[in-house]
């Protein structure tokens, strides 16, 4: 019962955690602050929980009677609620400054932040497609919200009803898709619908396919691939910046973890179905995401659209699935490398802007590097890591996706994600170049800034993140620390407690 | 620390310092001293090294330790005789750089020189690919920024497209070695990115190959520069500051004609015979090409920019010529040239901060007003253009033979158009430096001590390597003869009748 509970613990306790916050919202006393306090102890009691299964294999389902096969709890899992625990952390800690700064922000924002966390965490915990429907929608639903936040922007209102209008409406897409299935297979139980495929191989599963591919609809949609692409740059512009960063990074975690529990369950033998949709959707979107990221002018629609590129490299590790099952690591381990460059980039960028209130285009990054050399020496290596310079947990990340795709036998497609990372070259280093090589054109000296704060030490412990995933023990040899082998191998396990019986 | 762990100390601890130095808030006159004391440390080590070094074929001074054992990519670092010599070079190299470089730079430019030693020692020593890739990109990091901050002129431009021109050779590179990786793999059934054991694969067909081949070559003579990847170099040499074409010419391009050797040639020895043919015609080919563009320059660093690679071009030459004196003297070349062009640069940076030009039209009457000046720039240049008794004419005699033992044509060609660099050289001596200047007398300063210090060991390389070059080929020596006989087999393939 207790150890059953334990299991359970981490996603209640950030449940119990944003209805506590929700109540303390209702008092104007608190401020910002306060909240920032709560919502991060109860995040870091409920990562405290998580970790307390790390590095064991098992997989579980608790109350069984009362579940009902809906939700797992297995290894896989634990390790997407560290990621996506840590990760809201990593938003609410780095968010600290802008949060204080813009009058917008009320104490409702951590409740509805927890909110779509729980779901998030229950997406990753979701063994049934309806589950997983009503998961992702606590989760979408939340992040609806926090887009519109903003009251300040005249953009929000385009943000929000983009997103809400199209995601709601891919939406029906994945109920529809379930339907088709469970007029199929007669169940919506993910490894009851596996079993149901291998058993009728031979008969026609036309029916699923279809249902398949609506299924794929939204999750093209939510990690924006192409199609579905067109909504991300006016979304994350008109959305807060600690917003975009969680959705660029957190939620496209979350996306994942359900879908690749889906494919690597379900799907896998089926995978010849959808190869050659998917390596030209791949190779569309990593065309397109690379043309809107040179065409942008404002730094943080650069990232936004570079989030598409990155989309297309995940996506290489998806096709290669079907013929590599390590592929699964590489993208796991992707995930966490773009989660933590994202984080410190969209994180750095809102500091800035908390301050200055202006630095939004490339221009007004020009001379960071004389007036906060250390807020421009962590710019730079978070655009290392995103553009996969050797040295960063980037480059490891690529490495991995490509080494994988090629080994699976898609040489050609990685040779053209290869090309768009040459380009990404360009837009990352173009930041560089203006944070560098151009004097500042503010006259305002050193000391007005506040660097000594939460924020930045937090942007500072992801930076070290970074380099440390991207050298591991290779140059410390001699000194005993845990290795970029230690998340490699905890990925492994991960991967392997989804076969567990 | 044992003997093997100096290798590991020598490249990491200019990295180290220059992190310190960056979250320090020292002054800039520390910083270079602090600097210009690390180099030194490490050019002791260096020696240290050298000393100890046994003129064998084999990897000394082994250090391997796994890095990510997954993939089996180890941390593995090694010197033999090729490395060997190019790090003594590199050592000596950088620290008497500073010495003239020394006042009047910012704290970010010594830092960054730091790093770039690094990348290159790291680079140099890399017994694994990945390892060996995981330098590679990082050493043009600092390039960049010193290119970007420094430089002058349209510098961000240049900065953006050497990046991006040499960026997008690596990645193709990248793909060659993740897919000799993955063919490893396939092969023997568990990873690994050891040079060594790659040298082993035996299933790759001959397209498969000559792809990889090409894309290690596109990356590596993008760095040199080879015909037809030189289009970044005129605008990054006559943009760069005087540190970054030190860097760039003298050290960076010297990395990609050792990888060449170091990895494409073991790797791929079938196809390095099958178009040796074709990479000496480019070799003399450039060497003519770059030799004429030189002539025609009025800027003196676009025209050193192209006589480097001019020069590069006759490296590339001799080392597929197949056989030891052509590799010999390439690589004795490697040496001859980087001490050359590193100080012609230099000398040519300080002209253009005393006097403010660097047009060979605005320049003149030098070798009055700056004779010590003269006089070194006098020896670098005759070193460059192979005068004997220098270095220089050395290695070039060895590359012509070598050439000429390959294709007796192609050898007489390299032995006419050396002469073309010997006449824009001295052309170019008599222009800027001893005809007097129409209208009014420039400023110059002619060079303290702390620069002729500086200067000093690289001109008694200069003739000690040029009467008496045994010591110094006997270290690379027998690494040559292993690649010629062990690896590539020459003389049995010749005795087959492949190669004519």
């Amino acid at each position: 019962m207790i150890e059953q509970l334990v299991y359970l613990m981490p996603i209640v306790t950030v449940l119990i955690g944003a209805l506590i916050l929700m109540f303390q919202s209702m008092y104007d006393k608190y401020k910002i602050k306060d909240f920032i306090i709560v919502s991060t102890l109860f995040l870091v009691i409920a990562l405290g929980f998580a970790i307390f299964h790390f590095g064991d294999l098992f997989t579980t389902r608790p109350f069984n009677d009362i579940f009902n096969n809906v939700i797992i709890f297995d290894t896989f899992a634990n390790f997407f609620n560290i990621a996506l625990i840590a990760g809201a952390i990593g938003i609410i800690l780095i968010g600290e400054h802008y949060a204080q700064e813009q009058s917008y922000f009320k104490g409702e924002f951590y409740a509805i932040l927890l909110f779509s966390l729980f779901g998030m965490m229950l997406l990753a915990h979701a063994n049934e497609l309806i589950t997983a429907y009503i998961a992702l929608e606590i989760a979408s639903f939340s992040v609806y919200i926090m887009v519109g936040f903003n009251t300040e922007d005249s953009k929000r209102v385009e943000a929000i009803f983009k997103y809400l209008v199209l995601g709601s409406f891919i939406g029906a897409f994945f109920l529809l898709g379930t339907v088709l299935i469970y007029g199929l297979t007669g169940t919506t139980n993910i490894s009851e619908i596996a079993h149901y495929v291998n058993s009728n191989y031979e008969s026609d599963l036309s029916l699923l396919y279809i249902g398949i591919a609506m299924i794929l609809f939204t999750f093209l949609f939510k990690i924006a691939a192409f199609p579905f692409q067109s909504w991300v740059l006016d979304v994350y512009r008109g959305a807060p910046i600690l917003i975009t960063a969680y959705m660029a990074s957190v939620f496209k975690i979350a996306i994942f973890s359900f879908f690749l529990r889906a494919f690597l369950q379900d799907f896998i033998s089926l995978s010849g179905f959808w190869e050659t949709a998917l390596i030209s959707i791949t190779v569309v979107t990593l065309a397109i995401g690379t043309w809107l990221a040179i065409t942008q002018t404002i730094v943080k629609r650069m990232l936004a659209a570079s989030s598409i590129v990155h989309t297309g490299y995940l996506l290489l590790g998806i096709i290669a699935l079907g013929e590599n099952i390590a592929s699964a690591y590489s993208i796991m381990f992707y995930l966490i490398a773009y989660l933590l460059s994202a984080l410190g980039a969209f994180g750095l960028v809102s500091h800035v802007i908390a301050d200055t209130k202006v630095r939004v285009t490339y221009n007004d990054f020009k001379g960071l590097g004389q007036e906060r050399p250390y807020l421009a020496a962590l710019m730079t290596i978070f655009m290392f890591s995103l553009a996969g310079i050797p040295s960063t947990i980037g480059f490891i990340a690529k490495f991995y996706v490509f080494t994988e795709a090629i080994n699976a036998g898609y040489a050609y497609l990685a040779i053209f994600a290869i090309l768009a990372t040459a380009v990404s070259i360009y837009y990352y280093f173009k930041l560089i170049a203006m944070m560098y090589f151009y004097p500042s054109h503010a006259e305002t000296t050193e000391s007005k800034y506040n660097d000594g704060r939460i924020s930045t030490y937090m942007i500072g412990l992801v930076a070290i993140l970074v380099i440390w995933g991207g050298i591991g023990s290779a140059i410390v040899f001699f000194i005993p620390i845990p290795s970029i082998d230690g998340i490699l191998s905890v990925v492994e396990l991960s991967v392997r407690s989804l076969f567990l019986k | 620390m044992g003997a093997a762990d100096i290798l590991s100390f020598i490249i990491f601890l200019p990295a180290i310092v220059a992190f310190i130095l960056m979250i320090s808030t020292t002054k800039v006159e520390d910083v270079r001293n602090i600097a210009f004391i690390t180099t030194i440390i490490i050019l002791v080590l260096v020696m240290k090294i050298y000393l100890n070094f046994e003129p064998k074929a084999e990897m000394q001074f082994v250090t391997n330790v796994p890095w990510i054992s997954k993939y089996g990519i180890n941390y593995n670092i090694g010197v033999d005789g090729f490395s060997l010599t190019i790090l003594m070079l590199i050592a000596i190299l950088i620290p008497t750089s500073f010495l003239l470089l020394w006042e009047g730079r910012t704290k970010g430019y010594w830092i960054n020189m730091l790093l770039v030693q690094t990348g290159v020692t790291g680079t140099l020593l890399s017994l694994d690919i990945i390892l060996f890739y995981f330098f590679w990109e990082t050493m043009l990091l600092p390039i960049f920024l010193i290119i970007g901050i420094f430089g002058s002129g349209n510098k961000v431009f240049s900065t953006i497209k050497v990046t991006v021109y040499t960026m997008a050779g690596s990645l193709l590179m990248f793909v060659a070695i993740v897919y000799l990786g993955v063919s490893y793999y396939n092969e023997f059934g568990h990873w690994s990115f050891q040079f060594d054991d790659l040298t082993n694969l035996s299933l790759l067909t001959y397209t498969e190959k000559f792809w990889l081949f090409l894309a290690f070559v596109t990356a590596f003579a993008i760095k040199i520069p080879l015909f037809p990847f030189h289009t970044w170099i005129t605008a990054t040499y006559s943009d760069a500051p005087t540190g970054g074409v030190f860097l760039l010419s003298s050290i960076m391009a010297k990395l990609g004609v050792y990888a060449v050797v170091r990895f494409m040639i073991p790797i791929f020895p079938d196809v390095y015979i099958q178009f040796s043919n074709w990479f000496v015609f480019i070799g003399i080919f450039g060497l003519i090409y770059f030799g004429i563009a030189a002539l025609m320059q009025d800027d003196i660093k676009k025209m050193f920019a192209y006589s480097s690679a001019s020069h590069l071009s006759l490296i590339a030459a001799g080392i597929f010529s197949l056989n030891s004196y052509g590799i010999n003297g390439a690589l004795y070349l490697v040496i001859a040239h980087a001490i050359a062009t590193g100080g012609l640069f230099l000398l040519v940076g300080l002209l253009h901060d005393e006097t403010g030009f660097k047009t060979i039209k605005d320049l003149g009457g030098i070798g009055k007003k700056a004779p010590i000046f003269t006089f070194m720039f006098a020896i670098m240049l005759f070193s460059n253009v192979g005068l004997p008794s220098t270095n220089g004419f050395v290695s070039e005699l060895l590359i012509i033979f070598g050439i000429y033992q390959f294709n007796p044509i192609m050898g007489y060609i390299s032995g006419i158009t050396v002469l073309i660099a010997a006449s824009f050289m001295l052309w170019l001596f008599q222009r800027a430096i001893l005809q007097e200047r129409v209208g009014s007398a420039l400023q110059m300063r002619d060079l303290k001590v702390k620069e002729i210090i500086g200067l000093v060991p690289w001109v008694i390389l200069i003739f000690l390597m040029g009467i008496y070059p045994d010591p110094f080929i006997d270290k690379f020596e027998p690494t040559v003869t292993h690649f010629l006989d062990d690896i590539l087999r020459i003389d049995e393939i010749i005795k087959s009748g492949a190669v004519k």
